[in-house]
């Protein structure tokens, strides 16, 4: 009940998890994703180790500034792929302004730690229950004859391959975390697997629900909502925009405390963002919002996540350098 | 004010508290020969009793044979010989001795000696103890605390038969010089909570001090934060259930509530006829007060935005009523909302201010004939008026959340109005990040809610079965998970 040093590991579960629940197309055949997951839930796990290992060795300002540009894009690609998720799914109901508002208000409260890692915990169990949920009023349209018997190809593997490799910048912000010294493999691994197995496992769901289908189809996930089979609760369906908000809004403040780690390092004690620098914020992530607003969001996630690999790269590199220069010295 | 050191003199004593006290009604001296020496005795005759004195000290004194050897012989032997019950510490300054006038006690002046005697010869008006009348239980004690400082200790002593219990009286920093009382159980209060709490109040410097509320805002972590880092209670029994939970309890003299440091969102919903009652019952109550909750909060923007942004989540038929209904009023759903809310707190805030005599009618010209004249005008629509009359009733359930309910309410109802299910998720996610991001002392506030463990389900959403509770008795401590 009192904790000095508050886990902010729920908060980077519901930031990976939403990442599934507001793709706008599926990746892969469930099949192919589930063989994928065994080699990809290690190796991300392990990426994410090297990195922190790597970080602890080779942080410099340039890296710092470098991984905070990185954070301040990721946060306005992730306002604007909910923007265009709403848009297609409720025409004409929010504008990006509306979005941006209501997103980055509560910002403000998820300032401390504590705050991010208990509204965590919460929307966790919030998303939980609205999945099986979901689920429970689709349960009469999943049909197990949907599920497809033909052979998979090299092809077919290298998709889920690629889908699940995804690199999120969740993987990566537990080397910013101060527990530095006891840092360890399993969070990661955890991390790594639940969101990829609840990425398995919703596309399982979906191939259940459309069949062949299941490739063509656009915002699967939300359609599928759409034709709950429980007369009562299929009206619903619109409320779970109060979910993705409360769901983006922490990812949103998680990064902003991780910015705020990047860019202070001299205040690696304080556990809250303070409030002087929101007017910055808001103001930064409406600019690039504004900025932003008619990119290709798919094509730029794909860019994200390719820049994102690269930025582990280098982070890798300088870790390995910083390494070697200090074996070197210390042979010498 | 005179500062420094008592003289010697007892008639240049008198002579400053007659400028001191000189032209207040109560102030009281006599002046009278003990042993042959010349002394005085001051006291305020309203808080203090000559009689009481007159048995408690002078009728002794008049008996006693003895020698004293001088001024300070006689206050050595009252101090630390004689059988009068005599405060144990000397009075040596100014200060020290107008705390003890202001405190009831009657003060001997010695002439030659630079020491006074106190003698505890309180006698104040006060009001008897009384059933609590805004905590409402059917169970258990029915004792309030009363304004008196003593007294309230008393109570909480009484309930609270153990060793271990401290009552650390302290005087606030005020003008009045208001005196409060920080209690706890020394075995069970983690000691960086009382440590801390104790330094904060210390600081704490107010013009006056009427109520231990007053000490609420200082406690806080976040001034934005709307939730209470607090928690009062009328009942001495509540009290000190909270003690046996390691918590603290703030006693301000003239104050009838204590104030409980620190305090969780569970508690709101807690009270003493849940543990009195079987625990299904308990546990459904409770629920249902969450429930209550709930509806306070989202109830009228939940139909604000339904009616105006998300119709389809109505079912149809309830739609056709609803919109039958809207079409005869001329305001658009989240002003009306606004309007019935507003009038309800104005005729709330009426009721309550207004003299007993005519508060009833306030409330009766308030509910029944502006409420009926406004639906018969079209002014306003009869669902409107009943979501708005049901979440004021749901408010109810959950007193002790009485003002965050409706700053809440209004915060919702406008978001939805304007921004349609964006505002309400919005608004929900400030008032969950609101009471995730309050930490009384560093507590979670949402324990044993959040995260959910076993103690959710053992004492929280529900409560459980007496030998389960008395197996495992909740503590406030700490946890590194």
């Amino acid at each position: 009940m009192k904790r000095d040093r508050p886990s902010l590991f729920a908060a980077l579960t519901v930031g990976v998890l939403v990442n599934v629940l507001l793709r706008s197309q599926s990746g892969y055949w469930p099949r192919a994703g589930a063989a994928a997951a065994l080699v990809c839930v290690p190796l991300l796990a392990a990426v994410g180790w090297l990195f922190a290992r790597a970080w602890d060795l080779g942080e410099n300002p340039l890296l710092r500034c470098l991984f905070a540009a990185l954070l301040v894009y990721t946060s306005a690609l992730e306002l604007l792929r909910f923007w265009h998720l709403a848009r297609r799914l409720y025409p004409g109901a929010v504008s990006l302004a509306g979005v941006c508002l209501m997103t980055l208000l509560p910002v403000i409260y998820l300032r401390r730690v504590s705050a991010i890692s208990q509204t965590a915990h919460v929307v966790l169990c919030l998303l939980g229950l609205a999945t099986a949920f979901m689920l429970l009023t689709v349960l009469p349209r999943l049909h197990i004859t949907n599920l497809q018997v033909v052979a998979l190809t090299g092809r077919d593997y290298a998709a889920a391959c690629r889908e699940q490799l995804t690199m999120y910048p969740e993987y990566l912000l537990p080397a910013l975390w101060p527990e530095r010294g006891n840092r360890s493999f399993r969070p990661l691994y955890k991390l790594a697997a639940m969101a990829i197995w609840f990425d398995v496992g919703v596309h399982f769901m979906l191939e259940l629900f459309y069949g062949a289908a299941l490739p063509l189809r656009v915002d699967p996930i939300h359609a599928a909502a759409r034709c709950g089979a429980l007369s009562v609760f299929n009206r619903l369906e619109s409320l779970q925009l109060i979910l993705w908000v409360m769901a983006i809004t922490l990812k949103l403040a998680l990064y902003l405390y991780a910015m705020r780690r990047l860019l202070k390092p001299e205040g690696k004690k304080d556990t809250a963002v303070s409030l002087g620098s929101f007017p910055l914020y808001f103001s930064g992530i409406l600019l690039l919002c504004a900025f932003l607003r008619k990119v290709d969001i798919d094509i730029a996630m794909q860019a994200r996540s390719a820049v994102t690999w690269g930025f582990v790269a280098l982070a890798g590199i300088g870790g390995a350098a910083a390494w070697l220069c200090r074996s070197v010295k210390r042979c010498c | 004010m005179k500062t420094g050191k008592l003289g010697g003199s007892l008639q240049q004593k008198l002579q400053v508290l007659q400028r001191i006290f000189g032209t207040s009604g109560d102030f009281y001296t006599k002046e009278l020969a003990v042993a042959g020496i010349p002394c005085a005795i001051v006291m305020f005759t309203g808080i203090s009793s000559p009689e009481k004195l007159c048995h408690l000290a002078l009728d002794m004194l008049d008996r006693d044979p003895v020698l004293f050897g001088g001024s300070q012989g006689l206050c050595d032997y009252l101090l630390t010989q004689s059988r009068i019950p005599a405060e144990p510490n000397p009075i040596e300054d100014w200060t020290t001795l107008v705390e003890m006038l202001s405190n009831g006690m009657s003060v001997l002046l010695i002439d030659g000696c630079d020491q006074a005697v106190a003698f505890s010869t309180q006698e104040m008006p006060q009001r008897s103890v009384g059933t609590p009348s805004g905590e409402g239980n059917m169970r258990g004690s029915q004792e309030a605390f009363t304004e008196l400082l003593r007294n309230n200790i008393s109570l909480l002593r009484r309930q609270f038969r153990s060793g271990t219990l401290v009552a650390e009286i302290a005087t606030a920093r005020t003008r009045a010089k208001t005196e409060y009382c920080l209690c706890y159980d020394s075995a069970l209060a983690p000691q960086q909570l009382v440590e801390t709490l104790r330094e904060r109040l210390a600081q704490i410097e107010l013009p006056v001090l009427l109520d231990s509320a007053y000490f609420a805002s200082f406690l806080k972590q976040d001034k934005m934060n709307l939730f209470p880092a607090t928690a009062y209670t009328e009942r001495p029994a509540t009290a000190c259930a909270r003690l046996c939970e390691g918590k603290a309890v703030v006693l301000v003299s003239g104050c009838p509530y204590a104030m409980v440091v620190p305090s969780f969102f569970a508690e709101h919903f807690e009270c003493l006829d849940d543990y009195a009652s079987g625990a299904v019952f308990a546990g459904l109550i409770r629920l249902l007060k969450y429930v209550a909750f709930l509806l306070a909060v989202f109830g009228p923007g939940l139909y604000v935005m339904a009616v105006s942004f998300a119709p389809e989540v109505i079912p149809f038929r309830l739609l056709t009523k609803l919109a039958q209904a809207e079409v005869s009023t001329p305001l658009p759903p989240m002003l009306e909302m606004l309007g019935v809310t507003l009038l309800l707190e104005i005729v709330r805030e009426a009721g309550l201010r207004a003299p007993q005599s005519i508060s009833h009618t306030v409330s009766l010209v308030g509910a029944l004939i502006i409420g009926e004249t406004a639906v018969s005008a079209g002014i306003i629509s009869v669902p409107v008026l009943t979501m708005a009359a049901a979440a004021t009733i749901a408010t109810l359930a959950v007193p002790s959340l009485y003002e965050q309910s409706i700053l809440f309410r209004f915060a919702v109802i406008l978001l939805s109005g304007l921004f349609g299910v964006m505002g309400l998720a919005c608004a929900a996610l400030v008032i969950l990040a609101m009471a995730c991001g309050s930490e009384p002392f560093g507590y979670d506030y949402l324990y044993p809610l959040m995260p959910l463990s076993r103690a959710t389900w053992r004492d929280g959403f529900v409560r459980n079965i007496w030998s389960a509770l008395a197996s495992s008795g909740e503590v406030i401590g700490s946890d590194e998970t």
